[in-house]
């Protein structure tokens, strides 16, 4: 891939929690690169630090060591982040669906007002413009119209991701967006990122679920205890793994992707 | 005992709401599936389809949801838990049968420390020894190590993965004949995953408790289970021993299998479930999945849903053209 592709780099980024009485370091010396309309993945378990990560690639957290660029620019200065007009084209999905959308806005209205306040548009348009990405995201307007309560996870998520997408952002950072919905609105989400993918978006995909992340990434991090142990290709990865950490856990994959992995680690 | 006596059988189950001035708001209609002794069994469905609500039944805890079985038969080694009353359902409850909730975070009581919190549970069971040695054993059980600092911790200095072992020693103390396991291992990682479900299995080895795994993950069920029960807006519609049931013979099982994401090929093509299930006291006549069918026929939409076809104990299904897709 030529040098002109790269969207974001990160260099050697950690992050510390000072909560007083001790000190965590959620992240040490992180580095990766994103290449436009690359798809890659962090995994990791609980606490390894992969959430915080994304966080500081969003602009959301101030990292204590190291540098995040975004089209050659430093994302921080200061204590503000995103300086030079890129902030839209970084957006990201959390991992919780029923806590991300605002209970009182229907999806309609939450997809349009980031449309609003992204393309700096009038109401009916900013609402045209609602409705199409709702629609590419398999929400009709009859669901559009539904309050979250009434709309089931994978809706729910389908909305967040509608509203990421209003900035137009080149980028699209999830968190979890699986973990928290049903095997088939999984599939169904998964589709749509494909699409998202060819049409030239790059997704960088927080997760703990290696399914997922061998389905849709090409390249992958393995995240540890706030440190990268394994990266690399993610068919390289997945077929021939290096680390033991990441032979066990593609060992604890259920059904078919784990099977082989745990003959491997049997032998 | 005779043999054919089942430790649970459930047949044509209905669950229902009551509500004032309007009809009964149904949950669950054709829940249809036995459990024999020391077995594993799987139940999957979407979120909705009445997994949870078929296992409160099996508790009797439906009453405090203002819920209860409006019909067909639960049978508990061969006794009818609808006739039952309190007195009755507490011999039962958390004794015979035990119940491990959806959510490990939250399950154990956080003012309670992990000793105090095994006591309550041993205190309802006869045993021999001290607490302490009791309580000791049970944590032994499910595989904590440090058992002597865990016992005087707080649940929440404990990891996702040890609060859910907690509760499944909870479960254990009294040696129940039937585990429920309600999605247990929802929002753990991996790893965590595949211990717990390791620690099932040896569960259901050495102390020969039947158990019941609630689940959406079908990867995971296929794993660990003898049997599976897949289940779509309140009905049984299919159910086989595992094996058979990588062939699957009902439309909506087809349909999960293929939105599985480890049998795919990366990038390439997802089938996905058509539509959303249908809403609960939105359903049509007929079968209730027709609607996101790919099979579907006239015949499809009238009566009632499709009753399962098949002898009870092999491979069965809830389908009018089961036939028809055998052959594509």
């Amino acid at each position: 891939m030529s040098k002109r592709d790269i969207l974001m780099e990160v260099e050697n980024v950690s992050v510390t929690f000072d909560s007083g009485s001790s000190v965590v370091e959620a992240v040490k010396k992180c580095s990766l690169t994103v290449h436009a309309g690359e798809p890659i993945g962090i995994v990791g378990e609980s606490g390894s630090g992969k959430s915080t990560l994304a966080r500081v690639m969003a602009g959301l957290q101030t990292p204590s060591a190291g540098e995040i660029r975004f089209r050659g620019d430093n994302v921080f200065k200061g204590n503000k982040s995103f300086q030079s007009g890129n902030r839209n084209e970084v957006q990201m999905v959390f991992q919780d669906p029923y806590g991300s959308l605002n209970p009182q806005l229907n999806g309609l209205s939450a997809v349009a007002e980031a449309v609003r306040i992204h393309t700096k548009v009038g109401k009916d348009e900013a609402e045209h413009k609602a409705l199409e990405l709702l629609d590419r995201m398999g929400i009709g307007k009859l669901d559009a119209l539904k309050q979250p309560r009434q709309l089931s996870g994978g809706q729910r998520q389908r909305v967040s991701v509608a509203r990421a997408l209003s900035a137009n952002p080149t980028v699209l950072l999830a968190d979890e967006p699986t973990s928290a919905i049903d095997q088939s609105a999984q599939a169904q989400l998964l589709k749509l990122f494909l699409g998202l993918l060819n049409d030239g978006l790059a997704i960088v995909l927080v997760s703990h679920d290696l399914g997922v992340i061998r389905y849709l990434t090409k390249r992958v991090y393995v995240m540890k205890d706030g440190v990268f142990v394994e990266s690399g290709d993610t068919e390289t990865v997945f077929n021939d793994p290096q680390e033991e950490y990441t032979k066990m856990l593609l060992a604890s994959i259920p059904g078919e992707l784990g099977k082989a992995a745990r003959a491997k680690l049997k032998r | 005992m005779t043999s054919d006596v089942k430790l649970l059988d459930l047949s044509n189950v209905a669950i229902g709401i009551e509500r004032r001035k309007r009809e009964t708001l149904v949950l669950v209609r054709e829940a249809n599936f036995d459990v024999n002794y020391g077995e594993m069994v799987g139940i999957v469905g979407e979120s909705g389809s009445g997994k949870t609500m078929v296992c409160r039944a099996i508790i009797g805890t439906l009453e405090r949801r203002g819920a209860s079985v409006i019909g067909g038969e639960v049978l508990f080694e061969g006794l009818d838990l609808r006739t039952i009353n309190e007195a009755k359902w507490k011999t039962l409850r958390g004794k015979v049968i035990g119940y491990v909730p959806q959510s490990a975070l939250a399950g154990p009581n956080p003012v309670l420390t992990i000793e105090k919190q095994l006591a309550e549970a041993l205190s309802q069971v006869e045993g021999t020894g001290s607490m302490k040695n009791r309580s000791k054993e049970l944590l032994d059980l499910v595989k904590i190590r440090r058992v002597d600092t865990v016992m005087k911790q707080y649940p929440y200095q404990l990891s996702g993965g040890m609060r859910q072992r907690v509760m499944i020693a909870c479960a254990l103390a009294s040696k129940p004949k039937l585990l429920i396991a309600d999605e247990p291992t929802t929002g753990l990682d991996v790893t965590v995953q595949s211990q717990i479900m390791e620690l099932l299995r040896e569960i259901r080895r050495d102390l020969g408790t039947a158990i019941i795994l609630i689940s959406h993950d079908l990867a995971l069920v296929d794993e660990v289970c003898d049997k599976i029960v897949v289940m779509h807006a309140g009905a049984t519609v299919e159910i086989g021993p595992t094996a058979s049931m990588a062939k699957p013979r009902h439309p909506y099982t087809i349909a999960l299998n293929s939105s599985r994401i480890d049998v795919a090929k990366p990038g390439g093509e997802l089938l996905t479930i058509k539509g959303n299930p249908p809403s609960v006291g939105q359903w049509n006549p007929g079968c209730r999945f027709a609607e996101r069918c790919d099979y579907k026929e006239q015949d499809c939409l009238v009566g009632d849903h499709p009753a399962l076809s098949g002898k009870k104990g092999e491979h069965q299904s809830a389908c009018l053209h089961t036939d028809k897709i055998g052959k594509i």
